[in-house]
């Protein structure tokens, strides 16, 4: 098997046991790169020097006999949200075309320290916002499974490059579905944290009350060794939680047995395709099998979690797209007769099409007159949610459906439609509002096409989201299928 | 005096920034007034893409305790939310800021004009950050251009509001007096309006007399000075009654305060109205401010000007006005009571600080702490003057020397060095002297002219070049001249 | 959420965009007006919920009072504050100015 297509903890058990370099992996992964990336267009930019030298300093590691962590010397791919020092950071935007951060984000920084290598920024909806990787102000990404069709957004960058072998592991964030939805298209493995789990310093801000950082890997071990790296409280970030990072790796293996898992009914939308519909039904008989306690449980307020995100992140977008107006940073559109008209056409250029329907719903949703009926009344209906999870959560101890009503649709089939785009993340975006946490992980192939299943945990429970997971990954054999650009798996 | 038709309402807003090390939601420095240019920012201040803010403690705290001075009501919940607006010297496209939920209200500020007492209430006093600076530049030809220096963009300010209940321009300037002086004295600023540390904003409106209803309420900015605030209000209410009078309308907008030309200028008004668009700040949590923490600051108050200057009527003697200017600000009053500290009698001490030292002072416009002279130094005059070392004069001549050189130590020490002349055979000398050489004044004087005696007092006091000590001259003359 | 309200106009359009400083064309005021109407349909659905009894969350956490102690600490140096910025002068941003 290629290097580039294993997982962390059988590179890790490698590159502890001398049989490969860190370089060598890390050559390995950026030829694949070169050799598929044009095809995918997963990466905004590769940064292949600075990944080389951080694979000579984890070799130097390794070589100095300290004991290796599970992350050193592990190519990764860092969705372009996230600022590297000195590197390209674009958010997929062309307003931030240029932009060299002048500092770490802290995941970074974490992650750094953990000694991994860093192969690039990959592609991702402008600003985090799609369901598809298609609102990226470059170019969409393709998915690996199939070329022309979608990934999934807005990770769809990281997604893609799991998928295809142009990395071994990487790192998203999900607003309303932005890493479990392209995980589920893209047949791998991808966590939202619980809101608070994982630092934002650095993450450049679409929903400040809703974006969270979380893995992508091609396996649920791989998801809990990235997560254990990069979770936890950080001073420079006032809405991450202090609560205890556990052992994420303790107890993995642990079974469901005896545990109750219930099956929100609401999850079974209109409009989800039968082939995805079957696979969740056959998960739940191996639940069974396995020795779970399986009920449906009711989620009343699901159908009202979409609108709900619908005002409350595009509102806040709104304000936190406000900065880019080219004066400190980012493209300048140049032209205007003064800094007003200045201002308008530097977005106006800058701003992709979806990204400017999002500030201006935002920007409506908070105007006088208005702020009652959308913004507080959007917050009043996030704490129904909060309040389902919370009465569903006394009776179970995770929650399962699907992760996306459809597998991945071809490239083109939805831009028309915004709204048609949003219902891609109906089964996603309650997570996000719920203060929960959730994993998506493949449960299937319709017609060639990967099939996520979405199990949801309660808050800084990520534990028992990985344990549910893991039980299913050990008792079937999905995400042993691998994409076709992948290569002949070992 | 202004026909008393209308009444005049004046609110003020008071923007003062606080003595913090660091800014409000990040590490830099606060120290920007000598910093370079945009040498004072990082990634939060700069309003990079993917930073946080991180809410200063003491900020807090200092903003409670002004709160507390101001005889606020401190309410147990209080949150930050997001202004929304652009401007060049906002670099996040909004300003973190307080709209509903601030952390005091409902306050009062206590002054006196012309020895009547005055209440104004205080609406809210709220946290927030301070922007940016624009400079602008380029010539008149070409497109001109703004420049922005970010170093004071995040610096923490806190928003006084006053109620609509000052009815005059001394009202309004004896009001933000007194708000300096509180501010100097519980530490948060030093009160220098100057740098843009403490301004204020007025909100001046008419009404006529017996009317519930304000009036059409006028903004007025760009008062750098408690002078500029005095005047920049009366020219509003002759502006604003000369309207009224002759049957116009006033238009609700905004006004500059022109200094150089003394009248206020109408500033642009805006295309649209702007709407702030405010929600609660999502990147920060919101406050439970205890009962125990307001009773920590609270215990932690220093005396305020009010019961500093009662203290000082109670316990020298002093007179409720001139405790009340020697309170007026928290370095002249401390200078009064170290000087009393070191041995110079009360009365003696406020004279001279209020009477030669304000006059230098105020002539330079400078404040005490500006001068050389310490309050030892001072003490020590006394002391001459109180020994019959040295005259009153001459002590009088001595300060003025120690106040405008660099070092009033050698002025001193000279004045040390000199001694008054109370020997009498040297002043008989000097008597008989001068009874010699002004026959006329003698004369006059035995004829009964009081000003004969001032006169020749004068004469042996040239000769004396100051010297001598006049009760003993008096006494000689008396005698001599029978 | 406003029940019965007229839908979006084109001037709410063009006012939303220039709060937003978003430069807009006359065809894209009718573009995004149509789709916008859109998007504010499928959001009237949020009146299905009886909020009556709830409290807004605005914050998610229930951590509070979050705080750090007044120590100020190295900028960042001039040149790596301006190294994005398209125009600089003498160490300063440099924009248009504003003529309003």
């Amino acid at each position: 098997m290629n290097l580039f297509a294993r997982s962390i903890r059988e590179l890790h058990q490698m590159l502890a046991d001398h049989e490969i370099s860190s370089v060598e992996l890390t050559e390995s992964v950026l030829g694949q790169i070169d050799a598929v990336g044009r095809q995918t267009h997963a990466y905004l930019a590769v940064t292949r020097d600075l990944a080389l030298r951080q694979a000579r300093d984890a070799d130097d590691r390794i070589r100095e006999g300290a004991r290796v962590r599970p992350l050193t010397g592990i190519p990764i791919a860092i969705k372009d949200v996230l600022c590297i020092e000195d590197v390209p950071t674009t958010a997929g935007s062309k307003i931030l075309d240029g932009f060299l951060p002048p500092y770490n984000a802290t995941v970074v920084e974490r992650l750094a320290k953990e000694g991994a290598v860093f192969l690039g920024k990959t592609n991702c909806d402008e600003f985090a916002m799609g369901s598809s990787n298609e609102n990226s102000g470059y170019r969409p990404v393709h998915n690996p499974w199939d070329l022309d069709r979608v990934p999934g957004g807005s990770s769809g960058g990281s997604a893609a490059a799991v998928a295809s072998g142009e990395a071994i592991a990487a790192v998203g964030s999900d607003t309303g579905g932005s890493i479990r939805q392209p995980a589920a298209l893209t047949g791998t493995v991808g966590m939202k944290p619980t809101y608070g789990r994982v630092s934002r310093y650095g993450l450049i801000a679409f929903a400040s009350s809703l974006d969270q950082v979380g893995p992508i890997t091609r396996d649920v071990a791989d998801c809990a060794i990235l997560l254990q790296a990069i979770a936890g409280a950080d001073p420079r970030d006032s809405t991450s939680s202090l609560h205890p990072v556990p052992d994420y790796l303790d107890g993995l293996d642990a079974g469901v047995h005896g545990m109750r898992i219930g099956v929100p009914k609401e999850y079974f939308v209109n409009g989800m395709e039968p082939a995805v519909e079957k696979a969740v039904r056959n998960a739940l008989e191996v639940y069974q099998r396995l020795g779970a306690a399986i009920e449906e449980v009711s989620l009343p307020h699901s159908d009202v979690a979409l609108p709900a995100y619908y005002i409350i992140a595009p509102a806040e977008a709104s304000s936190n797209l406000a900065r880019y107006d080219g004066a400190r940073y980012g493209a300048q559109a140049g032209g205007g007769h003064n800094l007003i008209e200045e201002y308008g056409l530097t977005r106006q250029q800058g701003f992709g099409a979806e990204v400017k329907r999002r500030i201006m719903l935002g920007t409506y949703a908070l105007s006088s007159g208005y702020y009652d009926a959308f913004y507080l009344k959007a917050q009043k209906v996030r704490t129904l949610i909060i309040e389902d999870f919370k009465r569903a959560f006394e009776k179970v101890d995770a929650l399962l459906g699907a992760t996306s009503p459809t597998v991945a649709f071809p490239l083109g089939a939805k831009t028309q439609d915004p709204v048609a785009m949003y219902l891609n993340d109906i089964i996603t975006i309650p997570a996000n509002l719920g203060n929960v946490c959730g994993i998506s992980v493949p449960c299937g192939l319709a017609n060639g096409l990967p099939i996520g299943l979405q199990i949801i945990a309660p808050g800084f429970r990520e534990e028992v989201a990985l344990r549910v997971a893991r039980a299913f990954e050990a008792a079937t054999d999905f995400n042993r299928a691998r994409s076709p650009l992948m290569g002949t798996a070992a | 005096m202004i026909a008393t038709k209308y009444e005049v309402v004046v609110g003020l807003e008071v923007h003062a920034q606080i003595k913090t090390e660091s800014k409000m939601f990040c590490s830099c420095s606060t120290d920007y007034l000598a910093a370079p240019p945009n040498a004072n920012t990082c990634p939060v201040c700069l309003g990079l893409p993917g930073s946080l803010p991180v809410i200063n403690r003491k900020a807090v705290e200092a903003t409670i305790r002004t709160a507390l001075a101001l005889h606020c009501e401190i309410p147990e919940f209080s949150k930050f939310d997001r202004k929304n607006y652009f401007y060049p010297d906002l670099p996040k496209g909004y300003q973190i800021s307080q709209y509903d939920l601030p952390f005091s209200r409902n306050g009062y500020l206590e002054f006196e004009v012309k020895g009547e007492p005055g209440r104004c209430g205080i609406t809210r006093v709220h946290l927030e950050e301070d922007t940016g600076k624009l400079l602008h530049a380029g010539a008149i030809e070409e497109a001109q251009s703004s420049l922005i220096n970010l170093n004071r963009a995040g610096v923490p300010l806190m928003e006084i509001v006053s109620e609509p209940d000052l009815r005059t321009a001394d009202e309004a300037r004896e009001y933000v007096m007194r708000l300096r002086a509180i501010l100097q004295y519980i530490g948060v600023n030093d009160g220098n309006m100057e740098s843009g540390q403490l301004r204020c904003d007025a909100n001046v409106s008419l009404r006529p007399v017996g009317a519930k209803e304000f009036g059409t309420k006028v903004e007025v900015k760009n008062m750098n000075s408690f002078r500029a605030i005095h005047r920049a209000i009366e020219y509003e209410i002759v502006r604003q009654t000369e309207v009224l009078d002759g049957g116009g309308r006033l238009k609700q907008e905004t006004r500059g305060w022109n200094d150089a030309r003394g009248l206020t200028v109408s500033q642009r008004s805006k295309e649209f109205a702007e709407d702030y668009r405010y929600f609660p700040e999502p990147d920060l949590p919101p406050l439970e401010v205890s009962r125990a923490w307001v009773e920590k600051i609270r215990s932690a108050l220093p005396e305020l000007p009010a019961a500093r200057r009662d203290r000082l009527v109670s316990q020298f003697g002093l007179s409720a006005y001139d405790a009340s200017v020697l309170t007026s600000s928290k370095p002249l009053a401390e200078f009064f009571e170290e000087t009393v500290r070191l041995g110079a009698p009360a009365k003696t001490a406020a004279n001279w600080i209020l009477g030669d030292f304000s006059r230098f002072l105020n002539a330079e416009h400078k404040e005490i702490q500006d001068s050389g002279i310490r309050p030892q130094h001072l003490q020590q005059l006394v002391g001459l003057v109180d020994s019959g070392a040295i005259s009153g004069k001459m002590a009088k001549q001595t300060f003025e020397e120690m106040y405008h050189a660099a070092d009033p130590g050698p002025a001193l020490e000279a004045a040390k060095r000199t001694q008054q002349i109370s020997g009498d055979t040297e002043l008989e000398g000097i008597v008989e002297q001068v009874i010699a050489q002004n026959e006329k004044s003698v004369a006059d004087f035995k004829a009964g002219k009081q000003q004969a005696l001032m006169f020749l007092i004068g004469q042996a006091m040239k000769l004396s070049r100051g010297r001598a000590n006049p009760e003993r001259l008096t006494a000689l003359f008396r005698e001599k001249i029978t | 959420m406003p029940e019965n309200e007229p839908e979006l106009s084109s001037d709410e359009v063009r006012h939303v965009a220039r709060l937003a400083r978003l430069g807009i064309t006359p065809e894209e005021v009718t573009r995004f007006r149509d789709q916008l109407r859109n998007i504010l349909h499928a959001i009237e659905a949020l009146n299905r919920a009886d909020t009556s009894q709830v409290p807004a969350t605005a914050h998610p956490l229930e951590q509070r009072n979050v705080m750090r102690d007044d120590v100020s600490a190295p900028s960042l140096t001039v040149e790596a504050a301006l190294r994005n910025a398209p125009s600089v002068e003498d160490g300063y941003f440099k924009v248009k100015a504003i003529q309003e």
